[in-house]
């Protein structure tokens, strides 16, 4: 009877072996699935005079092999690839729109300025000033094409989070709903090998989309978190995910917000973005909130510095019938962009106003130059973050960099407070002057974007030749008796009546040189060294100019500075190019921290470039990473081939031995009762 | 439980990380390829962030550069316009020249001196126009500093008969420009202080004296002011005139006195040097009523009128000969002023050819610079694309004999 027994016990167990293995071949390629193995035991003996006999063998379990370290290793590296190499291919995107060459923002930018140096040499010339607009409504085209594509990229990415987060929620449903089979089936003794390996497949496609932590818990189930802390699944209940507007209600910038399942707060929570981790939420967050606010500040910047440098010099000059020149942009309003904090957040208590009117509303614009301030080359691609302290005390955080940047020129060695009489006072910070601030009371917060829209609606402003200003309104005369070798280098207004037209004709201004190192001005006796070459300036508000003389004069020499509309000039001041020239010269003002208007776009393509090089460098290497994560852990609980082919060929001698057991207790029966029937 | 083991290999992750192995190789080649057939190694800017900042900025210069060397061409254009205008202005005036040469001729009457006045007249028409010649941008060639369309005008009939409607002065060259315009003030505009041009005129009784020409004694006293010198008395040898001076000179300029005299000779005639910073001899005779009037010569134009009106109107030899001498001598002051110019503007043209030669040769270094920064290195590229190549086929085949083994392929 035993070797029956035993024979039978061996061949069902065999035949368990043999199904496990078939089922690993079976799920060589499904993904998540562990490889499994039929852990056999022996069947207690019977304990006889001669000792315990074995009584067969029985399968004792169904073993998982699996390594949690590894699991969640590989889960973890995963989540970090998917965020860095989501950002890196959204970067490549936003690198693309920023394209170098003859084709680029740039370009167009060099030809704009370049264009007035043939409208200089031939000022009536209608083609070359109509070759100039062009160029100008090229530039504007051009920007207006790289703010578009930014907003198309911001579309898209703004949809595929909001996908994403709804494949986050139904996942979490997922997790929960197998939590809750798992925990049905726990008290059966018995691990539910497939439920586990669905439930580790979930969270690992959750971290796809969002990097977690889990827990186990006592009853099987496992719990879910994001953010450091915030409950995804507990047991066997899902929260939600929602993206929304962060704090600010900045369209263009998102925030995770979570729901938790419990019934008791029903309320949204903000994730906090840093703490999010890895995952395509968190890559994409990362582009839309740093990469992308910092492509539009930087082709914003570009924008509003080359539009108002141009604008400002075009207005000193006068057109074909003597008029002083138009805007030749759509000026940018940098005060389009103050935002106050909506709920969920806190909103602000003070009096503060947002709106249009300079007058009473917070208003941000472009500071004058001063001795602190340099107006446009100031500016920094960043947003700003006013806080108030108290009614006497605020920080502007600049966001590009988080520095606080120093408000009181005063004080430039105190940075972090602004110490005036009251709010009441213009600020001055980076080329921007914020007014209107009083009102505001502590906690109070704004957010300012001043280039954040600024190439959406640039635009040329108007399309006739004959009212580009290309005229300068003040020329020069050296005297005729001049004995020294003096040169006019240059002369150019910096300043004009705000009067237009201008009522009067500028009075003349002499220089009269007493000797070769030092003149007069209109015969004012106290003298004023000269120097070949350094720029001799009149800050008259109404009618400045800078004028720059060459060469070594003699004493009797003069030059006369004098309106263009003076007749004893004598001048046709349609064949007057002073002010193309000085439009050209934009090409070397210095702006973009510090670089020549020329060359701003190469350091913007610089920027974005190299932020795109390391978001892939980054990516790279996490996917290294994740792939040696994923290696080792397959090493432990993927299916291999041969290892499958050598135990089946192991468990199928065992089995045809098994059969072959039972055969000879069959024969050993037929003896017996052969010998028994004779 | 069984024993892990970090040396298994799961079948399908092997077979998954084979292929994206497989796939990544097939990327670089392919982006190798892209480099080969673009001839770029920067396709975009990430793929190095200094190189293509420098591509651009290189691209930038070129095209200033390019702009620079445009308007270096319309300046020079300009310029030698403006030489050749003057060149063929000293050949007219060389013609005046003769002309007047031969109006002193002692055989030529009235008629004759007539018929040369009026081939003068006709060649200072043409210099006028000459001078007022304008680029082909519409830019007159002797703007200067800046003038009208037109900036000669004249005659006027006033004082200055001509004027330059402009402003006088010349533009510095920059590092990369020349000066657009020549200074037409410079060039044909006469001032009394600097070039002591005056024309003398002898009228009078006797008809008997003729001068020299005014001579620059000291520049800094000279005024400017027409002067009328009348022979009020000639006793032994003491000549004794009246000076009138107009305009009235405005001190602190130097004034001459009403009066004056000069001790005579038979042989060397007398000087009058009351005249501030000048000085003139006249030869012959004087007898009193006789007339000298020094008109200062304002413009190359106006000299020619001088020349015409002296000649057109000397009715005697002597007076031919007053007329041809003074406008010998003011046109040769005329023809240095040009000259001067002219040297000016062929300096301008040197300038010119040294800035091209140097846009050359920054065009081809910023050529090279942008070449270094974003071209690819083909010898290089194309070892590396082998080396890829052979890399890519060693993987391939590999894959496909390891594909073969398998322990299933020998169970039968």
């Amino acid at each position: 009877m035993g070797i029956l027994n035993i024979g039978t016990s061996a061949l069902n167990a065999n035949l368990v072996a043999l199904q496990t293995i078939g089922n690993n071949i079976a799920n060589v390629n499904t993904a998540g699935y562990s490889r499994q193995s039929a852990i056999q035991t022996t069947v207690q003996g019977q304990f006889t005079g001669a000792g315990y006999i074995g009584k067969g063998v029985s399968v004792e379990t169904i073993a998982r092999n699996y390594n949690d370290f590894l699991t969640r290793q590989s889960t973890l590296a995963a989540a970090n690839q998917f965020a860095d190499q989501t950002r890196s291919d959204q970067l490549a995107q936003l690198s693309t729109i920023f394209q170098g060459g003859t084709n680029g923002i740039g370009a167009s930018v060099n030809d704009m300025l370049n264009a007035f140096s043939d409208v200089a040499s031939a000022p009536t010339d209608l083609t070359a000033r109509t070759v100039a607009l062009t160029r100008i409504d090229e530039t504007a085209r051009r920007m207006r094409a790289a703010s578009q594509s930014l907003d198309d990229l911001q579309t898209g990415v703004s949809q595929s989070i909001s996908e994403k987060v709804k494949a986050v929620n139904t996942l979490a449903q997922n997790i929960a709903d197998v939590n809750a089979q798992i925990a049905r089936v726990q008290g059966n003794g018995q691990t539910p090998n497939d439920l586990l390996d669905k439930r580790d497949q979930l969270i690992l496609n959750i971290n796809q989309y969002v990097q977690t932590s889990s827990m186990a818990a006592p009853d099987g189930t496992v719990g879910v978190f994001i953010g450091g802390s915030q409950a995804l699944v507990l047991g066997t209940k899902a929260s939600t995910l929602s993206v929304d507007k962060n704090d600010f209600g900045d369209p263009n910038q998102s925030k995770l917000y979570i729901t938790q399942a419990s019934a008791s707060s029903s309320t949204k929570v903000a994730m906090d973005e840093n703490q999010l981790g890895g995952g395509q939420i968190s890559g994409l967050l990362r582009f839309q909130n740093n990469d992308l606010v910092e492509g539009r500040n930087l082709l914003g910047r570009l924008t509003t510095t080359v539009t108002t440098s141009m604008n400002e010099q075009h207005a000193l000059g006068l057109d074909l019938s003597g008029q002083p020149g138009g805007p030749l942009f759509a000026s940018i309003n940098v005060s389009a962009n103050i935002l106050a904090p909506v709920p969920p957040a806190t909103p602000n208590t003070g009096s503060v106003t947002l709106g249009s009117n300079p007058a009473t509303d917070l208003t941000l614009s472009i500071s004058q130059i001063t001795a602190t301030s340099k107006g446009s080359s100031d500016f920094v691609a960043s947003d700003y973050q006013v806080n108030v302290i108290d009614a006497q005390h605020i920080t502007v955080t600049r966001l590009s960099d988080g520095a606080v940047v120093p408000v009181d020129p005063a004080n430039p060695t105190v940075p972090q407070v602004f110490d005036p009489t009251n709010l009441a006072t213009p600020i001055t910070f980076d080329g921007l002057t914020l007014t209107n601030l009083s009102g505001a009371k502590a906690g109070d917060r704004f957010y300012l974007k001043p280039f954040a829209g600024a190439a959406n609606n640039i635009q040329r402003e108007f399309s006739t030749p004959a009212s580009l200003a290309v005229a300068s309104p003040i020329v020069g005369s050296m005297g005729t008796t001049n004995q020294g070798s003096l040169q006019l280098a240059s002369l150019a207004a910096t300043t004009r009546p705000t009067v237009t037209p201008p009522a009067t004709v500028a009075p003349q201004v002499k220089i009269a040189f007493l000797s070769g190192t030092s003149y007069t001005i209109n015969g004012v006796a106290a003298a004023t060294p000269y120097v070949s070459g350094q720029p001799i300036l009149n800050t008259d508000p109404a009618n400045g100019w800078a004028l720059t003389l060459q060469g070594s004069p003699q004493a009797g020499d003069s030059f006369t500075v004098l309106d263009i509309k003076d007749a004893s000039a004598g001048v046709t001041q349609r064949l007057n190019g002073g002010n193309a020239t000085a439009l050209m010269g934009l090409r070397d003002k210095v702006s973009f921290d510090g670089a020549p208007m020329s060359d701003g776009y190469a350091s913007l393509i610089a920027q974005i470039g190299v932020r795109t090089q390391s978001a892939n460098y980054t990516a790279t290497v996490s996917t290294n990473i994740a792939t040696n994560a994923q290696k080792e852990l397959t090493g432990v609980t993927g299916v291999n081939l041969d290892e499958e082919a050598a135990k089946l060929l192991q468990y199928q001698q065992a089995y045809q031995a098994s059969a072959k057991m039972i055969q000879i207790a069959q024969s050993i029966f037929d003896t017996m009762i052969q010998t028994l029937g004779r | 439980m069984p024993v892990t083991s970090f040396s298994r290999l799961g079948t399908s992750n092997a077979y998954n990380s084979t292929i994206a192995n497989l796939q990544s190789r097939q990327n670089s080649l392919s982006n190798l390829q892209e480099s080969l057939s673009s001839g770029k190694k920067i396709n975009t800017p990430s793929d190095d962030p200094t190189g293509s900042a420098q591509a651009e900025r290189a691209l930038t210069r070129l095209s200033r550069i390019a702009t620079d060397q445009r308007a270096l061409e319309a300046q020079r254009n300009s310029i030698s316009n403006a030489e050749s205008t003057l060149s063929d202005i000293t050949s007219a005036l060389q013609d005046v020249r003769d002309l007047v040469t031969s109006a002193g001729n002692a055989s030529f009457g009235n008629a004759e001196r007539k018929n040369v006045a009026n081939q003068i007249t006709g060649l200072r028409q043409r210099i006028l126009s000459l001078a007022n010649t304008q680029d082909s941008n519409g830019q007159p060639l002797f703007a200067a500093l800046g003038s009208a369309l037109a900036p000669f005008t004249g005659p006027s009939g006033g004082t200055p008969d001509y004027s330059f409607n402009g402003l006088a002065g010349t533009a510095a060259g920059g590092t990369y420009t020349i000066a657009p315009a020549m200074d037409g003030d410079s060039a044909f505009m006469l001032q009394p202080a600097r070039d002591g041009a005056y024309n003398v005129g002898a009228t009078g009784a006797s008809g008997n004296v003729v001068t020299d020409n005014v001579v620059k004694v000291d520049s800094s006293l000279i005024n400017g002011s027409a002067y009328g010198i009348q022979i009020t008395g000639f006793a032994g040898n003491i000549v004794n005139y009246a000076i009138t001076e107009t305009p009235t000179p405005v001190p602190p300029a130097a004034t001459a006195p009403a009066t004056g005299f000069a001790t005579w000779s038979a042989t060397q005639g007398f000087t009058i040097t009351d005249m501030p910073g000048l000085s003139l001899k006249v030869n012959g005779t004087p007898t009193v009523g006789d007339t000298l009037t020094v008109d200062p010569s304002t413009s190359i134009f106006g000299t020619l009128d001088n020349a015409v009106k002296g000649i057109t109107n000397a009715t005697t030899s002597n007076q031919a000969s007053q007329a041809v001498t003074q406008a010998l001598q003011n046109i040769d002051i005329s023809m240095a002023r040009i000259s001067a110019v002219r040297g000016q503007a062929g300096d301008l043209l040197n300038r010119a050819d040294s800035i091209t030669s140097t846009n050359d040769k920054r065009t081809i270094e910023q050529t090279a610079n942008k070449s270094r920064a974003e071209d690819v290195d083909m010898i290089q590229a194309v070892s590396d694309f082998q080396k890829q190549q052979t890399g890519y086929q060693a993987a391939l085949q590999s894959y496909a004999q390891i594909q073969k083994l398998s322990l299933f392929t020998y169970i039968s």
